[in-house]
């Protein structure tokens, strides 16, 4: 008998806890990381004690730094796809995740059994962003995701090394917005790679935007034409601060401490889940 | 990792020297004839979603060009497709070969794809030579690139590759837009967010191809274009996605429209073809006005990318002789050799195994780093 179960026979109420789970979709541009960040992210919550469990959504992915916990390639492989079917590689993946798309309801319904009870999955998600802009595959995935009571945050990751002056910032922040307006969802943008960073002196200005200075950056760069533009733009991700980016160094536990700790609060992990009673007695309420 | 013997490592270091060296030398100089900015050709660059028909596209342009006499030279980047419909006088396939790149360093699909773009992006001062010793017989440039879009917006060869051109020649960007799958306005809006993300990456003219009129036509991007508020209704009326986002974004956007230049074309059909070469040629004058100036400073943003990609490579090439402990490494000695199986730097990958440097050398200076991220360290 489950916990529900016994409460129920003890109170005489039908007791049901609201399990909750916690997911993070994890896209970026071809290698901005995200596979990197998803095998440091379970490293990191190992030495702390915190479940993690990381889904591979990538048919095409080779190498796993991390253990799988739910792996596409059980249910469809690109290799398989692109010879049987004769497609190239991006036809290929396409099938692949419309292939995922039809499999919500059985393949993935089941192996989702394994993971209910506040855990916490993370989605290594392919780069290709056809998948978000064009097609509402990855969007269905995350509303089914939704439905089974997970609580699902975008995580989008961006190459620190290529933001390298203000007109690849505004690109950087297009490119994420681009793919935040499909997915409608609440988002972390990261800035990977700082490790690998030579000169950390300029990435201050993208990281805590000022807007008069990159403004002015800006419009240097950019032809005369562009001014209203330019203006329009940094008032979206300077003064609205539509997309922030949080800096990411794997090398230090508290870079990605930060980091998690940034998404918790974004998926509201670690708030005390509720027992929610199913009963016509509202006098119970919250039992905290 | 081990810390190496320091013999060994000064005798690897040294030979990774000489193959930069070799890589240098196979080089035209290029010093001298770049600096000669010329008028002629228009180079256009066409990129695009997986699917929205850019190959396609290319086909008609090279069909019009030759129609209509003027003198096209085509260049496909692209090493993954199958087949070609048109001829292309330069070919990233004849160069390097996708799939014998995928096994030689057991890379997945993208990883092939982009290796193949770095390798292709190391020769590329030979292309621009090639066109540059034609550029008085030629009117167009017309460039193919790969399937999957991030492949040349976000890497290092990509930007290598545009910045080759875009500091010789006048250089336009064609975004190719899936017209028929644009008409819900999210994914109008998506589409038109990622082209203003390409308009800001290569700082070039933008014009924007809505492919497949023949299947929908276009005019609805073009009213949405025009008024924001027919835009932000359509938002309104699709999915009750009732966010201020959309709306605060649209706003922005419509500054975005009115820099570039919208043409409804048709790969199947051909039209809008005369509509797409002015717009090519309005957009070539802009360039000539407006980015002409800039030209030095992209000239030295490209010699900058070129320095630091030769950097990584020597890192690479280092480990990879480390690793393999010194073994033979063979280096294609020409444009179009195709015997001799190339060893070569790969860009860091999603799928590549992190390595943690725990050398000495590379010791962090943890103070003088993190002075300014330490506010985001918890």
């Amino acid at each position: 008998m489950g916990s529900c179960d016994i409460l129920s026979v003890l109170f005489g109420l039908d007791f049901c806890f609201v399990t909750m789970g916690y997911a993070q979709l994890v896209i970026g541009p071809a290698g901005s990381g995200k596979s990197t960040y998803c095998s440091s992210l379970y490293e990191h919550c190992e030495t702390v004690g915190r479940t993690m469990n990381v889904v591979n959504l990538d048919p095409a992915a080779e190498i796993f730094n991390y253990p799988v916990a739910m792996d596409i390639r059980e249910l469809v492989s690109l290799e398989d796809v692109m010879e049987e079917l004769g497609l190239g590689p991006n036809g290929a993946l396409m099938y692949c995740m419309e292939y995922l798309e039809d499999s919500l309801h059985d393949w993935v319904d089941e192996e989702l059994e394994n993971y209910r009870d506040d855990d916490y999955l993370i989605f290594d998600c392919p780069g290709q962003i056809e998948l978000f802009t064009h097609v509402p595959v990855l969007k269905n995935f995350v509303a089914h995701l939704q439905q089974k009571n997970f609580n699902v945050c975008v995580v989008y990751l961006l190459d620190s090394q290529f933001i390298t002056d203000v007109t690849k910032f505004i690109s950087g922040c297009m490119s994420s917005l681009s793919a935040m307006i499909q997915l409608e969802l609440p988002h972390i943008n990261i800035l990977s790679k700082m490790d690998l960073l030579q000169d950390k002196s300029n990435i201050d200005n993208y990281l805590d935007p000022e807007p008069r200075t990159l403004l002015a950056e800006l419009n240097e760069k950019m032809g005369p034409r562009y001014a209203k533009l330019n203006k329009a733009l940094i008032e979206m991700v300077g003064e609205y601060g539509m997309v922030n980016f949080i800096p990411l160094d794997i090398r230090k536990e508290r870079s990605i401490q930060y980091v998690l700790s940034q998404i918790d609060v974004c998926i509201q992990f670690g708030e005390d889940a509720d027992v929610k009673i199913k009963d016509e007695d509202e006098d119970f309420g919250d039992d905290q | 990792m081990d810390p190496m013997e320091s013999s060994g490592e000064e005798n690897i270091v040294e030979e990774s020297h000489k193959l930069v060296d070799s890589l240098d030398k196979l080089r035209v100089s290029a010093g001298s004839s770049s600096s000669n900015f010329k008028k002629k050709p228009v180079i256009i660059i066409v990129v695009g979603m997986a699917g929205s028909g850019k190959t396609s596209f290319l086909h008609r342009l090279v069909c019009h060009t030759f129609d209509a006499n003027k003198r096209g030279y085509v260049l496909n980047l692209d090493p993954a497709v199958m087949s070609l419909p048109f001829g292309a006088n330069i070919d990233i396939r004849d160069t390097v070969k996708y799939k014998e790149v995928m096994k030689q360093y057991n890379l997945g699909p993208n990883g092939g794809i982009m290796t193949s773009l770095n390798l292709f992006a190391t020769k590329f001062d030979e292309v621009v030579s090639v066109i540059e010793k034609r550029a008085d017989q030629l009117d167009y440039v017309l460039v193919d690139t790969p399937g999957q879009i991030e492949i040349f917006t976000w890497s290092a060869s990509g930007a290598i590759i545009t910045e080759a051109f875009a500091s010789t020649f006048p250089t336009v960007v064609t975004y190719v837009v899936d017209t028929p799958r644009s008409t819900s306005p999210i994914t109008f809006m998506s589409n038109m967010l990622y082209a203003c993300s390409i308009l800001y990456k290569t700082r070039l003219p933008l014009v924007l191809a809505f492919n497949k009129t023949d299947v929908a036509d276009h005019k609805f991007a073009l009213e949405w274009m025009e008024d924001f508020e027919v835009f932000q209704a359509a938002i309104q009326s699709d999915n009750s996605y009732t966010s201020t986002l959309a709306n605060s974004l649209s706003l922005s956007l419509y500054e975005f429209y009115r820099n570039i230049r919208s043409i409804g074309v048709s790969a199947i059909t051909g039209a809008g073809m005369d509509d797409f070469f002015k717009a090519i040629e309005a957009s070539a004058d802009e360039y000539m006005q407006t980015y002409k100036a800039d030209l030095d400073k992209r000239k030295a943003e490209k010699e900058q990318l070129e320095e630091e990609r030769r950097e990584k490579e020597m890192e690479k090439l280092r480990k990879d002789m480390e690793s393999s402990q010194g073994g033979t490494v063979v280096l294609n000695t020409g444009l179009k050799d195709r015997d001799a199986a190339e060893k070569m730097m790969v860009e860091e990958e999603d799928d590549d195994d992190f390595k943690i440097e725990e050398d000495s050398d590379d010791a962090i200076d943890e103070d003088e780093e993190d002075e300014e991220m330490n506010r985001f360290y918890v």
